[in-house]
């Protein structure tokens, strides 16, 4: 047995569980034991289930009578505290009065459940998904430095090896930049694959929900339990949803990897582009094709993405702004709620006019190559309190870096996953960052799997 | 005053003093990248958003 059965990846535990070879109340004891050693460095949990050991045991009840569910039957999930949840309550990672959510199940949540996960508890995040720093949660390898955001906490609870899955949402990174800060596998669906129903919204075009993970298959796994059509979240497409996991393990001799070099590559710390630069000739050494191109639209992607997500979440927060709640945020994250009020109409369509000519622009680039690849982030986490960093040959905010390499791919809606590929000369974790075409994510998970199975990064945890 | 504190009067945007200065600063880079943005020419492209008039549990 496993000292630790938890720190194992999804594929082992679900064996092991549906042969009672494990019992899903002990893994979670083994979640809530780590939770108890450790979550008091990471500050990560914001919210523990109190029905916990009543799932697992049905789970167990369940098993034992032969009513398997699948893969993540038994296996503890955390989610990010903007998902709503009928047994706990959900904050959205803000301590302001007068702002209340409903008690009920978000849709993925919900589809959780369906498929037998356990759900431990509610991660911490930004306040309202506005921020790329998460406090007071700390990053595992250095309880100095940020996980990253807005999904920290669920960055953070995998990459200790506390659950093998937390949901995180992304709306310009917030998925991948914590996974790759952290060191942990972090999946952007393509928007419209996953329901954002019950996820407390903070831009309604670029919100998208997906799992953080120890593996690209456990996400693979996640996935295929929370996809499909929702009518209760209009962005939500009618498309056909393949078993994801029968991309894993397959060749990728015939794979076309794209690199953008202006604007993803050039600006980005030394040891991110000698890491990035190394999982390229991996992919070169494995029989893909690389095609290099350059996407000039992209200079233009901050300004439309500032003018989406500042109106937008003004919009959401009216009420807010209108009732004085605002006061109660916190500095940052009220100056840009309170700023949105200065993007004007035409500012906002014009950054929807941009997002057209990108999504065409790359369906071109589509049509030569399989996936993109570059770094997730152009810098390894950044010690807690720093505001500017030095990414190249100069200083940058710590937003204008981090989120850099990820929000291109909210704009255009595209599937975009952050993996491990090494780590800093601190030891701090390198993230790789591959996207795909609308609704191809069978391609973005072999691509993905391949490299992780080549290499040893997914074996590798800090030692808290 | 300039272009954009006159934005902010002309917007009824209330805002105390030492606020208004804040919120201000924090936007100025952001005004500069939407600059950019302006400076494009995309007259014949449409919206990535479009209109549907259909309700909104049908609309995918």
């Amino acid at each position: 047995m496993h000292e630790n059965p938890v720190m194992r990846p999804i594929a082992e535990l679900s064996a092991d569980l549906r042969l009672g070879k494990l019992a899903s109340i002990d893994l979670l004891e083994n979640a809530f034991d780590r939770i108890a050693s450790l979550d008091s460095k990471l500050q990560s949990f914001v919210c523990l289930a109190e029905d916990a050991r009543t799932q697992a045991a049905a789970a167990d009840r369940e098993i034992a009578e032969g009513r398997w569910r699948g893969p993540l039957h038994g296996v503890p999930v955390a989610v990010k505290d903007n998902y709503l949840t009928a047994d706990m309550p959900s904050r959205a990672g803000t301590d302001a009065p007068g702002v209340h959510f409903a008690r009920q199940d978000s849709a993925v949540v919900a589809k959780l459940r369906e498929a037998g996960a356990v759900i431990v508890g509610k991660t911490r995040m930004h306040e309202f998904a506005w921020g790329n720093v998460t406090p007071p949660s700390k990053n595992p390898w250095d309880l100095n430095r940020v996980p990253g955001g807005s999904s920290g906490g669920s960055g953070a609870v995998v990459a200790a090896r506390i659950v093998p899955v937390a949901m995180g949402s992304d709306t310009g990174g917030s998925i991948r930049i914590p996974a790759a800060l952290c060191g942990t596998v972090g999946l952007k669906p393509t928007f419209g694959r996953v329901s954002r129903a019950g996820i407390v919204p903070h831009s309604w075009s670029l919100d998208h929900a997906g799992p953080l993970s120890y593996t690209v298959a456990d996400s693979a796994y996640v996935l295929n339990a929370i996809t499909g059509h929702d009518p209760n979240d209009p962005g939500s497409a009618r498309t056909e949803v393949p078993d994801f996991t029968e991309a894993l393990g397959q060749p990728i001799t015939d794979l076309r990897v794209g690199i953008c070099r202006n604007h993803i590559f050039g600006n980005n710390q030394s040891d991110v582009e000698a890491a990035i630069e190394g999982a390229i000739r991996f992919y070169r050494d494995a029989g893909a094709r690389l095609v290099e191109f350059e996407l000039p639209i992209l200079a233009f992607g901050l300004g439309a993405i500032f003018a989406i997500e500042l109106s937008s979440s003004t919009a959401y927060h009216s009420r807010n702004l209108a009732s004085g709640a605002v006061i109660g945020f916190t500095n940052d994250v009220r100056t840009l709620i309170e700023m949105g009020r200065f993007v004007s109409g035409p500012d906002y369509l014009k950054a929807e006019q941009l997002r057209r000519v990108l999504i065409d622009d790359l369906a071109r680039v589509f049509a030569d190559v399989d996936v993109i690849i570059g770094p997730t982030c152009p810098l390894t986490a950044w010690p807690i309190g720093e505001w500017t960093v030095r990414v190249g040959a100069q200083d940058e905010s710590v937003l204008a870096a981090s989120w850099r390499l990820t929000y291109p791919w909210n704009l255009a809606g595209l599937p975009a996953i952050s993996l491990p590929c090494g780590f800093d000369g601190t030891g701090l974790p390198i993230g790789l960052q591959l996207a795909g075409r609308p609704f191809d994510e069978m391609t973005l998970i072999r691509a993905a799997d391949a490299y992780e199975r080549a290499h040893e990064w997914k074996d590798m945890y800090p030692q808290l | 005053m300039d272009e954009l504190e006159m934005l902010v009067e002309a917007l009824g945007v209330e805002l105390d003093k030492e606020r208004r200065a804040a919120v201000l600063a924090a936007f100025q880079p952001i005004a500069q990248e939407i600059a950019k943005l302006r400076s494009l020419d995309l007259t014949d492209v449409h919206p990535a958003v479009v209109f549907s008039p259909l309700p909104g549990n049908q609309q995918s």
